[in-house]
């Protein structure tokens, strides 16, 4: 599990252009979204989508639902280990 | 003087001449099909779309076509020289040939040399590409030519094709609705593509109809998500109501995308406006959203119904779904005011109202 | 009368990151930008005066290119076959880059942006007089971004207002300020 949370931390830094982030910065369990968190916001949300169908195969029909799985890197950990079809 | 529309014309796929796409519009008709594979588009789509091989010219791109076909029929109808140098091109859209992206110039400068080109006109067209304002922002461009001195006549064409480029995005943002859109319904979400072109001819006059005055407003909130204020709409509404009170609108005719933020969105600024007890409807439920050919179309079409006496049907409405009042028409009603706003929003927050006026009324 | 009250430019090829970091570095949105809107986010830094950051009506921001956001659309072409990229497809249009201008100065007044065959003083100075009709503007962000690749670039901007102090704003004296 913690080398799929480093990997998609890795992940979520070059598709989101976290400019000069490590995984280190993430906390697994920090919220993503908010002014706590990274700050991520709507158009990063469908951008997680895709990197949850391409690289894992998941397919997320509805951003609502992504909300819950975008909740933190531990949460999306949890979610891809159950789902990924790849 | 006032800055008057001289001539007018609309091509989409429910009629070629602004008098087919009024009747279309008044018996309720929509032009949104669901198409399979479209465009080499894995995912199926509603969307409003023109036959291809019939528009298509020799030589020229489909856009292009379209382009020059409607602007053609919009300088017949004014009766004016389209090659005069005291005649200035204005043309709206925001993907112009993208689809062709990779094997051309598909820069929208090389639309507009295209288009001037096809009427042996000596002034580069300017094109505006505001996102989904761009028609309304081309028609207050080319009211401001004309008082900016040196042309008589200002031709705005607004056009939008669709692509597998365009569709893919709105997909991809989950903007479009899988069914027919319902512009303003608590069951609205998202939007459908369309394609059309349309265009008017401004110039001097006294008679018919006048683009009395405009504005277009930013939110500064998100480039993709309207203002949750409507910071920007209210701010141009406020603008064109310096010239009119609520009570001398026929209508607001309204963006009504049907996605759940701009439909909401418009009823939060047209409230805060004071035009909560003014009809609004919206024709994106009959030709989708054609991005930059809308404020052009949606404007002819908002004066042949107050011509006729009438507030156009809002067709896709049922049950008010936005937390205002708003007085959205579904069937036509009848009407004898003399002027109404054209109101339109788009992504980069931008956000446009024009009033028209007829006869002295908004002046 | 309209006079120039700033004007920047930035040069062809710069390191856009590095300028980033000396002129602003608390904007992490500006790493999800595409090219042309970078340029203009750097432009309307190097504008900036004191009227900034306070939500205001007066001030335009008018955009001018040949390309637009062509550069981005390549981009966002390539992803389209298989997976499709929102935060690609948000920067395919031509005036994003005057609504991150807006959003991070949070200039509220009017956006446009418009495509010309080229850069002509004399086409971009009217068009600008003809942006003042609007009477609630009193000043403008005006620039032209022609980006033509992610290192292949033309980008300048002035700060435009009524009245004023600066030179008068004119074809003469833009050439004057641009050929600088």
């Amino acid at each position: 599990m913690e080398q799929l949370i480093n990997e998609i931390k890795l992940k979520l830094i070059d598709t989101l252009n976290l400019d000069g982030m490590t995984p280190e910065d993430i906390g697994n369990d920090a919220p993503l979204f908010g002014d706590e968190g990274l700050g991520l916001d709507s158009i990063d949300v469908l951008e997680l989508i895709v990197l949850l169908e391409r690289n894992y195969g998941i397919r997320l029909a509805n951003p609502q639902e992504g909300k819950k799985v975008f909740q933190s890197v531990a949460v999306m950990a949890d979610y891809v280990a159950a789902n990924r079809t790849k | 003087m006032r800055i008057v529309c001289k001539g007018r014309s609309i091509l989409t796929p429910l009629g070629t001449t602004v008098q087919e796409n009024f009747d279309a519009v008044c018996r309720g008709d929509s032009a949104l099909r669901r198409y399979e594979g479209m465009f080499g588009v894995k995912e199926p789509f509603v969307a409003s779309l023109m036959d291809r091989k019939e528009w298509t010219r020799e030589g020229h791109t489909f856009f292009d076509s379209l382009v020059i076909e409607t602007a053609r029929r919009a300088v017949e109808d004014a009766g004016i020289d389209p090659a005069s140098p005291r005649t200035a091109f204005v043309l709206s859209t925001i993907k112009g040939n993208i689809e062709l992206i990779g094997k051309q110039d598909v820069t929208l400068a090389a639309s507009a040399r295209t288009l001037t080109g096809a009427f042996g006109n000596p002034n580069p067209a300017l094109v505006v590409s505001n996102a989904c304002i761009s028609g309304l922002a081309a028609l207050l461009q080319g009211h401001r030519i004309l008082c900016g001195g040196g042309f008589d006549h200002v031709v705005v064409v607004g056009c939008e094709v669709q692509s597998r480029f365009i569709v893919t995005g709105f997909q991809s943002l989950k903007a479009l609705s899988e069914a027919p859109c319902k512009p303003f319904d608590v069951h609205r979400d998202g939007l459908n593509l369309g394609e059309a072109a349309a265009a008017v001819v401004l110039g001097f006059g006294e008679d018919g109809w006048e683009l009395v005055d405009g504005a277009v407003r930013n939110d500064a909130n998100h480039i993709s998500g309207p203002s949750r204020t409507g910071e920007g709409s209210y701010k141009a509404l406020r603008y064109v109501l310096r010239h009119i009170s609520a009570g001398e609108l026929a209508f607001v005719n309204v963006h009504g995308t049907s996605t759940l933020y701009n439909d909401e969105m418009e009823s939060i600024a047209i409230d805060r406006a004071g035009l909560i007890g003014v009809p609004v409807n919206a024709l994106k439920g009959v030709f989708g959203h054609t991005m930059g050919a809308a404020g052009i179309l949606e404007s002819i079409l908002s004066m042949e119904a107050v011509d006729a006496g009438l507030v156009l049907p809002t067709r896709g409405f049922s049950e008010l779904g936005v937390s205002r009042p708003v007085l959205v028409s579904a069937e036509t009603r009848k009407t004898d005011k003399k002027a109404f706003i054209k109101l339109l929003s788009g992504f980069g927050g931008v956000n446009g109202a024009l009033l028209f006026g007829k006869g002295g009324a908004g002046c | 009368m309209l006079t120039i009250k700033r004007f920047a430019a930035i040069p062809n090829g710069a390191d856009l990151t590095g300028l980033y970091r000396n002129m602003a570095g608390d904007y992490p949105k500006f790493f999800k930008m595409d090219t042309a809107c970078k340029l203009g986010f750097l432009l309307a830094e190097q504008l900036a005066d004191e009227a900034r950051f306070v939500p205001r009506e007066d001030r335009a921001v008018l955009m001018f290119s040949t390309h637009g956001c062509l550069c981005n659309d390549r981009h966002y072409e390539e992803t389209v076959q298989d997976f499709p990229s929102p935060s690609l497809f948000v920067y395919t249009l031509p005036n994003i880059i005057t609504g991150e201008i807006a959003i991070r100065n949070k200039y509220e007044g009017e956006t446009s942006a418009y495509v010309l065959d080229r850069f002509d003083p004399e086409r971009f100075c009217s068009l600008i007089e003809q942006a003042f009709q609007d009477v609630v503007t009193r000043s403008a962000v005006c620039g032209w971004v022609e980006c033509r690749a992610d290192d292949d670039f033309t980008a300048f901007a002035f700060l435009v207002e009524r009245g004023g102090n600066g030179k008068e704003f004119n074809a003469e004296t833009i050439y004057g300020t641009v050929n600088q």
